[in-house]
């Protein structure tokens, strides 16, 4: 044989001999598949994997399992799912830090986005609200930019850890609302809510579910929501976007998504693609998605690819913000 | 609903054969996950959660709740016959509970775990019961400086544990501190000595050197050292019997571990390990010949275990009454919670009465559960020490290295656990206490973290910590304890006496 061996001649030795399945998109998925998500058990980015996953074992004909390697905001599971990528069979699902802010925020992750993932698709998103405590005299989002513009940091906010998605949201939203706040970091919402419900700093950026206790309890207040549009469980809390001079466009969502290592055959990926969408397209699914704080948003590969390199830039300026004023 | 109205209630609901089912198969399974070392509620827990989408919401909490407070049952198990802490929070039990066993009255030492932990968790389930209300507002109002001079008033109480040579306990604590800053700095992102390994930018994993500072080293030690095994004693009935001496001992340490159990159960992030020891520490300074303490003191098995119950039963507080979780394991429940479609929190109470009463019966008709299951036990579990080695201690390591894996399931942190239980032998072999060194390695992150969140928040103003008054009253609570211990020992060098008796003084 004196000819390169292309794509299609190697496609056809593989089905040929049927050695490597991954390969093909007949027969696929040989065995089951194994989901890596970079959270606990229980957690709320793994909950959401097994909603999605389950319907999908359904319909693949083969189980999926999850493989949950916590640690690190979730770049452990990034770097598992490469460590055993090879057999088409591996995957993983991840919230937007380990592919937008980790390469900033991290020493070294061991692994490059671009060259080493291949997206899948977006599962879901989930806006942040802004809270302060119930007895606070600010009442709306004016009362709120006007309290934090007092002063240099008048308001201290809570985050769950620095470069978390809670403080770069708060962080962005100070600058787009032309004020400092003082940054405090803490590493649950558990804690902030605490710390906000016990007066001792004034507000947080938080997903909905973790501010929903203390604010039925009456202890908490949401101000506001980052999302575009108003958000299904917590429909009265406004949006943020174009008012009291926020602009039109802003807009901080945290979203996860369905990845596969570089070298995943592109039918695999379409196949994927297609069967995720589906399963999203079906309301119960979204409903237990939305119990958990996310709203479906399936979507392209290359949808995703975009939502990547638009949150990097936009975080990376964050991130930029942060340093320059430190 | 009155509390007497929502208590029959909830004992109503959860003695239906359909619950008590769930309560006696969470309890039975927490006892023995509690027993092995290092496989602890969390991943007991995590595996148990796709089950719970299959029962209702209260039978799964019911179930959940079991594992959790059923391992603190569990974990003095191990610590006191191998001193190998089947939990954290169980470590400070093995330094006067192994003792026990290595004399022979292992039973007897397991009696007192099992007594002293049902009492800390009736005493835990009446304050939950008259206080939950009273200690969730405490839990709000416990700032980042409370927490901060709590934390330095707990060190200084606990800093005498097993204080043969005070310079060598000190160096442990600062040890266990040092280690404690290994990973993610809270405050400022920064990566702190993780040696550009991802695995240890969220620190050192604390089961895994607790597993390794107690287990590995113990087996290590046994391994050159065949002859010494704790030795089984006689089984039955009349041998785990304490002796009319044991019993009178027994009450003031269960009640004073309660009441630190209780209180820091509630208090969210604190936990029950840092109750364990305090209650250790209470026991050895009121003690009226505190040299007895590592030698097989019952009083330093009574006060540890009945505090972490007591403390894993008031951790549901914060859970229940604001659905704050108090530590990830009680996440995980919330979590469990949220999937049924049950919002936790202070609303709780009213929507689904049910749920919160009958988990608050479940926890006493647990805990007899408990009970009734572990008396017969401890035969069999003392009959383990009749084991060979050569059986045992590779068993030991294998659980050990589940454990240590079922936390985040990487391989890095089983090489880990070896490199600190090499590390934990030579210490023992050089009389340093691992107790300490865990101390150290719990509070010192606690207290950096809250230090230098209080200042960040007071925007630099060091009066904050007397400005607040709980703060307050944990700095003069501590500046007093430093005192006396100072007078103490300048008394002790003044009257020197014959045969350390001076110690037996009131």
């Amino acid at each position: 044989m004196t000819t390169r061996l292309t794509r299609r001649a190697t496609l056809a030795l593989a089905a040929a001999f049927a050695a490597a399945p991954a390969l093909a998109q007949d027969g696929w998925p040989s065995g089951p598949l194994h989901v890596y998500v970079g959270f606990p058990a229980g957690s709320s980015p793994d909950t959401l994997a097994r909603i999605v996953t389950e319907p999908l074992a359904e319909r693949l004909g083969q189980p999926v399992v999850i493989e949950n390697k916590p640690g690190a905001g979730g770049v452990i599971g990034i770097q598992q799912m490469l460590a055993n990528a090879g057999d088409g069979l591996t995957f993983g699902t991840t919230i937007n830090g380990p592919l937008t802010t980790a390469q900033r925020t991290m020493d070294d992750t061991g692994y490059d986005v671009d060259a080493d993932i291949v997206p899948v698709t977006l599962i879901a998103t989930s806006p942040l609200v802004l809270v302060v405590n119930a007895e606070s005299d600010i009442t709306d989002l004016q009362s709120f930019i006007d309290a934090a513009g007092a002063e240099p940091e008048a308001l201290a906010y809570g985050s769950v850890g620095q470069g978390s998605g809670a403080h770069l949201t708060a962080e962005l939203f100070a600058d787009e609302a032309g004020v400092t706040m003082l940054h405090v970091p803490f590493t649950s919402y558990a804690e902030v809510t605490t710390s906000i419900a016990g007066g001792e700093i004034d507000a947080g950026f938080m997903a909905p579910s973790a501010a929903l206790p203390l604010v039925d309890g009456g202890q908490l207040r949401m101000l506001g929501i980052t999302s575009a549009e108003p958000f299904a469980q917590v429909p009265d809390v406004p949006v943020m976007a174009g008012r009291a001079g926020l602009p039109e466009d802003f807009r901080a969502e945290l979203w996860n998504g369905f990845v596969a290592p570089a070298g995943t055959d592109a039918a695999i990926v379409e196949r994927l693609t297609t069967e995720i969408n589906d399963i999203l397209a079906d309301p119960a699914v979204q409903e237990q998605l939305l119990a958990i704080g996310w709203v479906a948003a399936p979507g392209t590969p290359a949808e995703m690819e975009e939502r990547i390199a638009a949150d990097t830039e936009m975080w990376g300026g964050v991130l930029d913000r942060i340093e320059a004023a430190e | 609903m009155s509390t007497w109205d929502g208590l029959l209630t909830g004992f109503a609901f959860a003695l239906q054969p359909g619950v008590l089912i769930y309560c006696l198969l969470g309890v039975t399974l927490g006892t023995f996950i509690g027993v092995l070392p290092g496989i602890g509620a969390m991943a007991a827990i995590s595996l148990l959660l796709p089950i719970t989408y299959y029962i209702s919401a209260e039978a799964a909490l019911i179930m959940l709740a079991g594992v959790y407070y059923g391992a603190q049952y569990g974990g003095a198990v191990s610590s006191i016959l191998l001193r190998l802490p089947g939990t954290p929070q169980s470590a400070v039990t093995a330094l006067d509970g192994y003792p026990l066993a290595r004399q022979g009255r292992a039973g007897v030492a397991l009696f007192t775990s099992m007594i002293s932990s049902f009492a800390g968790s009736v005493i835990g389930i009446v304050v939950l019961v008259l206080l939950a209300g009273w200690l969730s507002r405490a839990a709000v109002a416990f700032g980042a400086a409370d927490y901060a001079a709590m934390m330095v008033l707990g060190l200084v109480a606990a800093s005498t544990i097993g204080s043969a040579h005070p310079a060598k306990g000190f160096a442990m604590i600062v040890f266990g501190m040092l280690l404690g800053c290994i990973g993610t700095d809270v405050n400022s992102g920064v990566q702190r000595f993780v040696m550009g390994r991802t695995e240890m930018l969220d620190g050192i994993n604390l089961v895994a050197l607790a597993m390794g500072l107690f287990g590995v080293a113990e087996v290590i030690g046994n391994v050159r050292d065949p002859d010494r095994q704790a030795v089984a004693g006689r089984i039955g009935l009349r041998a785990m019997a304490p002796e009319r001496d044991d019993l009178k001992r027994m009450p003031l340490p269960v009640l004073r571990g309660s009441a630190l159990g209780s209180f820091f159960g509630a208090l969210p992030g604190t936990g029950s390990t840092l109750s364990s020891f305090l209650a250790y520490a209470v026991e050895r300074r009121v003690a009226r010949r505190p040299e007895r303490f590592g030698q097989g003191a019952i009083e330093g098995v009574a006060g540890p275990e009945a505090a972490n119950n007591s403390a894993s039963i008031t951790a549901f507080v914060p859970t229940l009454t604001l659905g704050i979780p108090g530590d990830p394991i009680m996440a995980l429940m919330l979590g469990a919670l949220v999937i049924h479609g049950v919002q936790p929190g202070p609303m709780m109470l009213e929507t689904r009465p049910e749920m919160f009463w009958g988990l608050v019966a479940s926890f006493g008709i647990g805990n007899l559960l408990l009970l009734i299951l572990n008396l017969p036990l401890i035969g069999i579990w003392v009959s383990l020490l009749r084991i060979p080695f050569r059986w045992l201690y590779p068993a030991i390591l294998i659980f050990v290295c589940l454990g240590v894996w079922s936390v985040r399931g990487l391989t890095f942190d089983i090489v880990m656990v070896a490199g600190i239980g090499l590390a934990g032998y030579l210490l023992a072999l050089a009389r340093f206490n691992p107790a300490l060194l865990l101390l150290g390695f719990v509070l010192g992150p606690l207290i950096e973290t809250n230090l230098r969140r209080a200042l960040l928040i007071s925007r630099g103003d060091p009066m904050v910590f007397l400005e607040r008054p709980i703060s307050a009253f944990f700095v003069v609570a501590t500046a007093g304890l430093l005192v006396y211990s100072a007078i103490q020992a300048w008394r002790r060098r003044e009257t020197p006496e014959p045969g350390g008796a001076s110690a037996d003084g009131p």
